[in-house]
């Protein structure tokens, strides 16, 4: 059964970042975001970033930081569940 | 016009930093100290607190006329007297963001004053009245190689005979809008910047600055020798990860400091992958060179850095005392980098880089000869 934080994320990149020909459930758990298969760079990450803190209320505070939350979708559900509300979370 | 061609020199040079003028912000560097305080990125309206260097007494809301105006126009004071903006002397207005500071506050307040100073040729035009130069007034950007590319360009200029001398004059003060955009990058946080230290996270300054060069082919205590732009073109905010964009501006400089002693004054704004880049590439173009930055002090001028930089290399040469790298505390990256001050008379020119956004890089090498 997949995580619902997981999967909202999933939703998340595609629709912050339109990408078309992506559905949510193509995105690995564990390959890399940015420079892996779904071709990021870092301007996307700052966007995702940016929608990432409104949307969990959370504070990313560098750039090394945000590289690490954004290793893989499995590195980024982690850092949000660790950094958000719960109230803010998927159930 | 002078008749044969000879090297470009540098016949007078200023800036203006928080600290004050060359003179003042040399003399503040060699102590130690910092110009960067920790002020609220958006200004009045708040947000988190950044490493900032303002002017004193200057905020970072903008006014008008903008409240660095008074600043420039002391600074352009202390320019040789000429007959600026004649097609003999050419003048060459470089900055990165001039003009969008108040852009920003009249789209936000619907204020037509600001409307004047919200575009780089507004900026020219009125600081062109304000200082008495003639028409032939120039604009040059290329984002934080802005005074480089104005220093190029006069020299070419100065070089194919067009011009008897040339003036670069380069300003860049901050505003919330660059504050913010630089803060939503995730580089300008709550960290003060340690240029060229190993930290964990990488933190940059911002700092108002400006600064001038008159360039001269028949006069000045300091040579120009070498000079090069070059652009990797790989990505907006990222370099090649192997140094090759570095490396290929030095080689431009290179050749010219063949069989000289020099040091490096650096971009060093305190981002960690480009930090560790620009050591590696000077390391290995100038073997021995003590690597320096001043950023972690003063902030990054942005697209006046160049000149601002220039100002003080030159008092560190005729003080034959030059400031070590000044920020936060870490381990430096290599045994390359001077962390204290140290004397320059045992070198004969220093190199000068500076880096950009868009994978813009520029170094010159300045000579007392």
């Amino acid at each position: 059964m997949s995580d619902p934080l997981a999967a909202r994320l999933k939703q998340l990149i595609v629709d912050t970042l339109r990408l078309e020909d992506v559905a949510p459930a193509d995105i690995p758990d564990n390959e890399p975001l940015v420079g892996g298969g779904l071709s990021l760079d870092s301007i996307d990450a700052l966007e995702l970033v940016v929608r990432l803190e409104k949307e969990f209320g959370i504070k990313i505070a560098s750039s090394e930081e945000a590289r690490k939350a954004l290793a893989s979708v499995a590195t980024l559900t982690a850092y949000v569940r660790e950094r958000s509300d719960p109230s803010r979370l998927p159930s | 016009m002078a008749d044969s061609l000879s090297p470009v020199r540098v016949a007078a040079c200023g800036c203006i930093t928080p600290f004050g003028e060359a003179a003042a912000t040399h003399a503040a560097l060699l102590r130690g100290e910092c110009a960067l305080k920790a002020v609220p990125v958006l200004g009045r309206d708040g947000g988190d607190a950044v490493p900032l260097a303002l002017l004193p007494g200057r905020t970072l809301d903008e006014t008008v006329p903008p409240g660095w105006l008074a600043a420039v126009t002391r600074l352009g004071a202390s320019i040789p007297e000429g007959d600026w903006g004649s097609p003999e002397m050419p003048v060459f207005v470089t900055g990165s963001n001039f003009g969008i500071g108040s852009l920003y506050a009249l789209r936000r307040s619907g204020d037509a004053s600001f409307a004047a100073w919200s575009s780089p040729p507004g900026c020219t035009e009125l600081l062109r009245v304000a200082l008495g130069w003639g028409p032939d007034v120039s604009i040059l950007s290329h984002a934080c190689v802005s005074a480089h590319l104005g220093l190029l360009q006069a020299t070419r200029v100065i070089e194919a005979g067009l011009a008897d001398e040339a003036l670069v004059l380069s300003f860049d003060f901050l505003s919330p809008f660059v504050a913010g955009g630089f803060h939503s990058l995730k580089i300008l946080n709550a960290e003060f910047p340690a240029p060229y230290r190993e930290r964990d996270s990488g933190a940059i300054g911002l700092g108002d600055g400006a600064g001038f060069a008159v360039l001269s082919r028949g006069r000045g205590d300091w040579r120009l020798a070498g000079q090069s732009l070059y652009n990797e073109m790989n990505h907006f905010t990222s370099n090649r990860a192997d140094a090759s964009g570095f490396a290929h501006c030095l080689e431009g400089v290179v050749l010219a400091a063949k069989g000289r002693k020099v040091w490096f004054k650096g971009h060093g704004t305190g981002t960690l992958d480009a930090g560790r880049l620009e050591v590696a590439a000077a390391s290995r173009a100038f073997p021995g060179a003590p690597i320096v930055g001043w950023k972690g002090s003063l902030g990054h001028t942005l697209g006046s850095c160049g000149l601002v930089e220039l100002a003080i290399a030159i008092e560190s040469a005729k003080s034959a005392l030059a400031p070590g790298t000044v920020g936060g505390p870490g381990r430096p990256m290599s045994e390359a980098v001077a962390t204290g001050n140290f004397g320059t008379a045992a070198f004969d020119g220093v190199v000068c880089a500076s880096n950009a956004f868009g994978g813009a890089h520029a170094a010159f090498l300045l000579c007392n000869d």
